[in-house]
């Protein structure tokens, strides 16, 4: 149990290589609560902009009659890797975590395994 | 003998007041409200009172935001099925306010805090989106006292309300550029070559009777207001939504009806023109 802050501060404490972390509304493309990114990655546009990733999977995945759920989304990037969450709990419909990972130090299966985690203790 | 009779004249639109709305819209921070501006500045305490709704402000942070026309946190959470409505009136009755409830149900181990912070912000943007929609007449604050500072919903700066609603409404604008439709009752149409629709976009159009309005859509739906908010809209570009003629403005006999689908069309094809 903890609330979005405490959430988000043990995902950048716990996933080796996180460099930043947002918890996002994505029909609104608001972040509910930000962590890190610093001067280089502004996470409030990061989140608006990932929101129409999100959107586009979705209505590719209607398109194509695709019963499933999007689990999470990967983006590797040349020196990061973009890692969306998307949140699946009763009263998390809508929701996504956005974390972003130093590609060098990152292990990827390691933080996926612990952003689900991280999902969990939300219990949104 | 035939007649052969001019098609009748598309009704115009009038450009000043969307000019209006979209100046609006693209204003910076603060463009708002100019009220709300100096409260922030003043950290004042207090009700600001508008049109579509009000904001309680503590020390220059909005507390919470309320608006008839979105469903409020407990709504939410009850309708949402986190948490069953007699758990929730249960609460509201022995605390009597907002943050007292929602402690109750805290200590109580029936919400989760992430739960109710989410739920919380949802309502308050939500709410904050309508209260400080454009209005005709002026808002009011009424200066209170302050209420206790270690309440268990997170307060949000001013100027992060009024991004977030300038960001909502230029979203919105963008999806299709008619702010009416966020308040007047809807009515399904029936376009040419009609698009399919998402499930959620199906639910919303069989609500859509010519009576209920979007925020009565979102309720009826238990759901958040924003959300309905941009299905009306897109469905509305894509012509399967639009408003009912008003009652008793008899059509003029030689004028067709506004239903007919290929005016619509027309319609649709010079209001996206004009929006580009």
């Amino acid at each position: 149990m903890a609330n979005t802050e405490t959430a988000l501060k043990e995902a950048l404490a716990s996933i080796e290589g996180a460099t930043g972390a947002a918890l996002v509304d994505y029909t609104s493309g608001m972040a509910l609560g930000t962590i890190g990114g610093g001067k280089t990655l502004d996470l409030n546009v990061a989140a608006a902009g990932n929101t129409d990733v999100i959107r586009a999977k979705m209505r590719t995945m209607e398109h194509l009659g695709l019963k499933g759920e999007i689990e999470d989304i990967l983006i590797t990037l040349t020196d990061q890797y973009h890692l969306i969450r998307l949140l699946s709990g009763r009263g998390g419909n809508g929701l996504f975590l956005y974390l972003v990972l130093d590609a060098k130090r990152a292990n990827l299966a390691m933080a996926r395994h612990q952003l689900k985690k991280i999902e969990q203790d939300l219990e949104v | 003998m035939t007649v052969t009779q001019a098609p009748p004249p598309l009704p115009m639109r009038d450009k000043a007041r969307d000019r209006t709305a979209e100046a609006a819209a693209r204003e910076g921070v603060g463009g708002l409200s100019p009220m709300l501006t100096r409260l922030a500045a003043e950290r004042a305490t207090g009700v600001l009172v508008r049109e579509g709704g009000a904001l309680y402000l503590a020390g220059g942070l909005v507390l919470h935001a309320e608006s008839p026309y979105a469903p409020g946190i407990g709504t939410l959470l009850t309708a949402g099925g986190v948490l069953p409505a007699e758990e929730w009136w249960r609460a509201a009755g022995i605390a009597g306010d907002l943050p007292g409830t929602a402690r109750l149900l805290l200590a109580g181990g029936r919400l989760t805090p992430a739960a109710l912070e989410i739920c919380h912000l949802h309502a308050l943007y939500d709410a904050a989106y309508f209260a400080l929609a454009p209005s005709s007449s002026p808002g009011r604050f009424h200066y209170g006292p302050a209420p206790d500072a270690d309440g268990p919903l997170p307060a949000v700066p001013v100027a992060a309300v009024e991004r977030e609603v300038l960001r909502r409404r230029a979203l919105l604008h963008r999806l299709w550029p008619d702010a009416l439709l966020d308040g007047v009752p809807l009515l399904r149409s029936t376009p040419v070559a009609a698009p399919g629709v998402t499930t959620r976009q199906a639910a919303v159009l069989s609500l859509a009777d010519g009576v209920r309005t979007a925020p009565d859509i979102a309720l009826a739906q238990g759901r958040r207001v924003f959300p309905t908010l941009v299905e009306v809209r897109r469905l509305a570009a894509a012509g399967l939504l639009g408003t009912p003629p008003p009652p008793g403005a008899a059509s003029p006999p030689s004028e067709l009806p506004d239903v007919d689908p290929h005016i619509a069309l027309l319609k649709r094809v010079r209001d996206a023109l004009e929006a580009l």
